[in-house]
């Protein structure tokens, strides 16, 4: 299983993988799932800024209503939107066309459930054998679906959105915010909002383009530059990027430093456990120790899961959490909704700043520092889970202090940690390695690319 | 070869057969990439125009086929579920280069199709119909690269449809109309522009049903008593209803009485201020039409059946007014379709203008007896008889018209023979100036086609 379904729903690139016949079927096994499990299984779907959007959307539309589903579209809006819909407005489930942060000619179908999470694993899989088997079971024609539109998802969030944040106090402090949505789908939203909040806003790439032209969808540091250079420029509070979709943010601050994911992380997740005097935040096994490190020291507790922020999501239901995300930017804060939601996320940063006199990088300067090594290790897909069991089983020298299974192999040495886990999409094994400088970081991380290359090739035939 | 799609479902004049067992979701995707091969390849265009009318059946359709279309690399204005004419006037005004309307016109609920035309609103003729056929069947497409998939807009063009008429209606009395909508496409339309050109609506069936469970949307005489019968109890002075997608409309005067097509358009020929030049008639109209209309400083064209040829020729020839026996008018001072929502404004303006009543107006109008019959043969020898029929009869009368079946016109009447598309049957339809010459005739050329018939069979 997982042939369709990856970490964040079915991607590929249009017209080859995911052209509208494979959509119009996907659709109707999605349409089946639901419609066995309801009389009149109610769907939104909407759609990032991608070109390709309006046709995958209407074949997707066409295979849900052709099971008797009603779709109601609710327009290019960021995938958080569509999930505050479903979970309030009693949909059964929703769709999302996106691809997220990858490259324009790629686009994805992620499906959500009527809670407003991304579907669990094995659902995901029921979708798929409906499909492999083509047990796809189309209406009668006095049962096929009915489509409409609803163009309030936005205000209706917005609204929301307002409601569970001290407005006041963000209005007061009069923010100048540099704001990069990338083309993306946080383009109908982010703009107006912020100045909304009485901000003082600078735009980058905040037009809808479905082909990027301004930068790469993924907020990475380097397609960051632009925004990188201005934040300073003007004396901006602070700058912030949204990926594709607008789930994920990633900070600047004032002085045009780029914030890796999971510096924000620790700053929310510090504000929140301080506040509440304790709580469990959720991320998984590859975010920063920093994050441990700060709710900790104020009486809070951390659980790690395997990656996915639907895992996560799902974790931080089961417990009860506080708070989570993950060290890509993605931030959950189950108040609102379990899912990632960039939107919140900037008005949560501008709360934390607001409430009390210090600047961005004097916040994050408070977190603890570590250096992280990444990189990765080809590996055929079909021998990634002898090679993970050959690690498990013999790590070798240096015996680690704990060691953890969650998602591959997580190893505590006392100079840091190293994770080594099989990539869920791509023929490889990545490598984490943490430490509280740059040089121990690589060397944690050197001994393991080794290791793995070498029982790689050993087994490779 | 895309095997699972039938080749029955491609007609002469549009696509149509039973959801879920002639078409499905997955066949319009097929028809969509096609209609945008078709686009891009036949026409060098870039631009469609698509709606639906209200079969429950039509928003899968719709949106598959806007996948397809949109595949290839074509930019899509859709109108999402409308009256027919809403989205051909809509398709018209944004010079599109076609337009495509889901529906599958009067037939019954668990139908559907699709129809075509040019951005004027002219149909797609035959053989272009089957260009789209044989790209689909033949399964010759190519996807465009992401960078060049079409756009999908969706338009709402209610108030500018409506306007259009505001613009053309200028009533001094507020005339009473009953709108028989069938619940089907119209009366998304219909009551509205009504309302709003000034006129007095009393509603029958205005309510969407898509399942046409109050009347079948075929607006056949059978099924327009209850329009009838509002006519009469609210003093109306007409009535009208229309078909399932609202491409044809049947008008029924003060008294209840039903008018056929032929009626209507000499109306509106005689009386509604038309432009002079020459009238579309299909060879199946009633010889009063040319009698009524010719002596006005009207010419006469016949032409073969089907409403396709009808906003062709209306094209060519620049034609004030278009008659189709069927029931499709177009009245050309609006636009060159059959959006059949210009009959009963036409109408209306007649009476704003005049002391008489409907009915007094059709009284003047001769109603001649007609009889049609249905002579059994097989579809093998269908054409061939047809044929044969054209060669001895081609010889022995003067006035014949062969472009669709055999035409004679005779002194005091005409006999028109012609296959059946769907049956095994040749139809005979006779029309003279009294019932013993109609039944003379009738007798006369069934004895004819029944002996080639004979023969054919024979050989």
């Amino acid at each position: 299983m997982g042939r369709l379904f990856g970490t964040n729903g079915i991607r590929g690139i249009v017209n080859q993988g995911i052209d509208p016949r494979f959509c119009i079927e996907i659709g109707s096994a999605i349409g089946t799932y639901f419609k066995k499990r309801n009389s009149l299984p109610k769907i939104a779907i909407g759609t990032d800024a991608r070109l390709s959007n309006s046709m995958l959307k209407s074949a997707v539309a066409s295979g849900l209503l052709s099971t008797g589903c009603n779709v109601t579209d609710i327009g290019v809006v960021p995938s958080p939107v569509v999930q505050y819909t479903v979970k309030k407005k009693g949909f059964h489930a929703g769709v999302i066309i996106t691809a997220s942060h990858n490259p324009p000619e790629f686009n994805g179908i992620k499906v959500i459930a009527g809670d407003g999470t991304e579907l669990p694993k094995e659902i995901e899989d029921k979708i798929e054998t409906i499909y492999f088997n083509k047990d796809i079971v189309l209406a009668d024609w006095q049962e096929v679906g009915i489509y409409d539109q609803y163009d309030d998802a936005i205000d209706f969030y917005k609204q929301s959105l307002i409601s569970v944040i001290d407005i006041d106090l963000i209005k007061r402090k009069k923010f100048r915010v540099v704001l990069d949505c990338g083309g993306g789908a946080g383009c109908v939203i982010a703009p107006k909002l912020l100045s909304d909040l009485g901000c003082d806003v600078t735009c980058l790439f905040c037009k809808l383009d479905g082909t990027f032209s301004g930068r790469n969808s993924e907020p990475l540091k380097e397609n960051l530059t632009e925004l990188i250079k201005m934040v300073p420029q003007i004396k901006a509070d602070f700058g912030v990027a949204l990926d594709g979709d607008a789930d994920r943010a990633i900070f600047v601050d004032e002085n045009g430093r780029y914030l890796p994911g999971d510096k924000t992380l620790a700053l929310v997740a510090k504000y929140l456990t301080k506040i509440n005097k304790g709580g469990i935040t959720v991320t998984p096994v590859t975010s920063s120790s920093c994050v441990n490190d700060v709710v900790t020291k104020f009486g809070g507790t951390v659980i790690q899961t395997a990656v996915g922020s639907p895992i996560v999501a799902r974790v931080m239901m089961e417990n009860k959490a506080l708070f989570g995300g993950e060290e890509n930017g993605g931030l959950i804060f189950p108040d609102f909704q379990y899912c990632r939601d960039s939107i919140m996320s900037i008005l949560k940063i501008m709360e934390i700043i607001a409430t009390g006199e210090k600047s961005l990088s004097e916040l994050i300067y408070e977190i603890p520092n570590y250096d992280m090594f990444k990189t990765k290790v080809a590996c055929p897909n079909n021998i990634k889970e002898f090679v993970l069991k050959q690690m498990q089983e013999n790590i070798g020298e240096k015996t680690p202090i704990k060691i953890d299974k969650t998602d591959g192999l997580k190893m505590y040495f006392k100079e840091g940690w190293v994770l080594v886990r099989p990539s869920g999409t791509e023929p490889i094994f990545r490598i984490f390695a943490e430490s509280d400088n740059t040089k121990k970081a690589e060397n944690l991380g050197f001994d393991f690319i080794e290791k793995i290359e070498k029982i790689v090739t050993q087994n490779k035939n | 070869m895309i095997n699972d799609i039938s080749p029955h479902i491609f007609r002469a004049y549009d696509i149509r057969g039973l959801y879920n067992k002639d078409i499905f979701p997955m066949t319009f995707y097929h028809i969509g990439t096609s209609v945008g091969t078709y686009i891009k390849q036949d026409l060098g265009g870039k631009h469609l125009t698509v709606g639906c009318d209200i079969r429950r059946s039509s928003p899968p359709l719709v949106h598959s086929f806007i996948a397809g279309v949109t595949s290839i690399g074509i930019d899509v204005l859709f109108t999402g579920t409308t009256s027919f004419g809403q989205t051909l006037f809509t398709g018209w005004k944004n010079n599109q280069d076609l337009i495509s309307f889901v529906t599958a016109s009067h037939l019954p609920p668990e139908w559907n199709g699709i129809k075509f035309y040019y951005g004027d609103g002219v149909g797609l003729p035959e053989e272009e119909l089957i260009k789209i056929r044989d790209y689909t069947l033949e399964n010759r497409k190519t996807l465009s690269d992401w960078q060049q998939i079409g756009s999908v807009t969706q338009i709402e063009s209610n108030d500018i449809y409506t306007q259009f008429f505001k613009d053309r209606c200028n009533f001094k009395n507020k005339l009473k109309v009953a709108i028989d909508c069938g619940g089907a496409s119209m009366t998304l339309s219909a009551p509205e522009v009504f309302a709003n050109v000034g006129l007095e609506v009393i509603p029958v069936f205005c309510q969407p049903d898509p399942l046409f469970s109050q009347r079948p949307s075929d607006p056949k005489p059978q099924n327009l008593n209850v329009l009838v019968n509002k006519v009469r109890q609210n003093n109306c002075d007409f009535g009208v209803a229309f078909d399932g997608d609202g491409d044809r409309s049947v008008i029924v005067d003060n008294l209840g009485m039903i008018l056929s097509a032929d009626q209507t358009g000499i109306v509106i020929g005689k009386h509604g201020n038309l432009k002079k030049g020459t009238v579309i008639v299909n060879v199946e109209c009633s010889k009063a039409v040319k009698e009524q209309l010719e002596p006005l400083g009207y010419k006469i064209k016949q032409i073969p059946v089907g409403h396709t040829f009808l906003t062709l020729e209306a094209k060519k020839e620049h034609s004030p007014l278009g008659i189709e026996s069927s029931g499709h008018l177009i009245i050309t001072n609006y636009f060159l379709f059959d959006d059949a929502i210009v009959v009963p404004l036409k109408i209306a303006e007649i009476l704003d203008n005049t002391k008489s009543s409907l009915s007094e107006i059709v009284k003047e109008i001769p109603i001649y007896p007609t009889k049609k019959e249905e002579i059994p043969c097989p579809d093998e020898i269908k054409f061939h008889v047809i044929d044969k029929l054209k060669n001895e009869l081609s010889s022995e009368y003067s006035d014949i018209n062969v472009m669709d079946g055999i035409r004679i016109d005779l002194d005091n009447g005409w006999v028109l023979i012609r296959c059946s598309n769907t049956s095994p049957v040749i139809r005979l339809t006779t029309e003279a100036d009294s019932e013993k010459i109609v039944n003379e005739i009738t007798t006369e050329f069934k004895k004819k086609t029944e002996e080639i018939i004979k023969q054919v069979k024979n050989n």
